[in-house]
């Protein structure tokens, strides 16, 4: 029987050795348009997870998962752990995973609004966070 | 690995179900630093934060509640030079596989250089 995610997320914080990440993830909502660009900053313990495989459920569970209403049962905990990836690929299962599908995939405009950049790309001046756009 | 199936733990006087610890347990917690280049010191059940602006932040699971009806508790460092009122729940952005915290200093957001939160709640 496959262990719930909860279960293996602990197993694997016992013996893996966490990652920081090179990367973050700039991206803008077009659903609000007035607010600044967020900045996704990956989980060190969820990228040596990522990294070593055997422990994160496929992807596309977690995307049949946001159509399942508070409640009910979800399919990602229960499911089968994938293989190890790479850090680029973990960065793109984590884009798909939390942050909205109107970002990545729904999006039609002309403005780039979702951007995976090294983390020296990011400010660490946050005087003036909240004016923070993506450069087109 | 071995697994011990019980519904009751015994020290010879007192009697706990297990129930009491697998609901009763933090189910996600984060310790991240909100100044200067953001990240996450350490944490369990979070794959990322995501920084929504100044002193605005989603914590995201890697297994998700059931609900949005889990609670969270969040504290932020003290600092001198800010008037803080403290951490709070955003009442909206939350969901159940997210909880957005907020940090407030007088009447605006504000970035502390130390955030912590812990969640208890039932897991999907």
């Amino acid at each position: 029987m496959t262990q719930h995610l909860w279960t293996r997320l602990l197993e694997a914080k016992s013996r893996l050795k966490p990652v920081q990440s090179k990367y973050r993830v700039l991206f803008e909502d077009p659903t609000q348009p007035d607010e600044p660009a967020k900045v996704l900053v990956p989980d060190p313990n969820w990228m040596a997870a990522a990294l070593a495989g055997n422990v994160l459920p496929p992807i596309d569970t977690y995307q049949r998962d946001r159509l399942v209403p508070d409640g009910q049962l979800k399919e990602h905990p229960y499911s089968e752990p994938i293989g190890a990836m790479s850090e680029e690929e973990a960065i793109e299962y984590l884009v798909q995973k939390d942050i909205d599908p109107a970002v990545w995939r729904d999006y039609q405009g002309n403005r780039t609004i979702m951007k995976i950049v090294p983390v020296e790309m990011i400010p660490a001046d946050r005087s003036f966070r909240n004016a923070w756009r993506i450069m087109q | 690995m071995s697994t011990l199936e019980v519904s009751n733990l015994n020290d010879g006087t007192t009697t706990v179900a297990t129930t009491h610890l697998t609901n009763g347990t933090g189910k996600a917690w984060c310790n991240w630093n909100g100044q200067g280049t953001v990240a996450i010191r350490n944490s369990h059940n979070v794959s990322s934060i995501t920084d929504n602006g100044t002193g605005d932040y989603s914590v995201n699971f890697t297994s998700s509640f059931t609900a949005y009806d889990y609670t969270s508790t969040a504290i932020s460092g003290r600092d001198v030079s800010a008037s803080q009122v403290g951490c709070f729940a955003s009442v909206t952005g939350g969901t159940a596989s997210a909880a957005r915290i907020t940090e407030l200093a007088g009447t605006t957001f504000f970035d502390s250089l130390l955030f912590m939160t812990a969640i208890h709640g039932d897991l999907a």
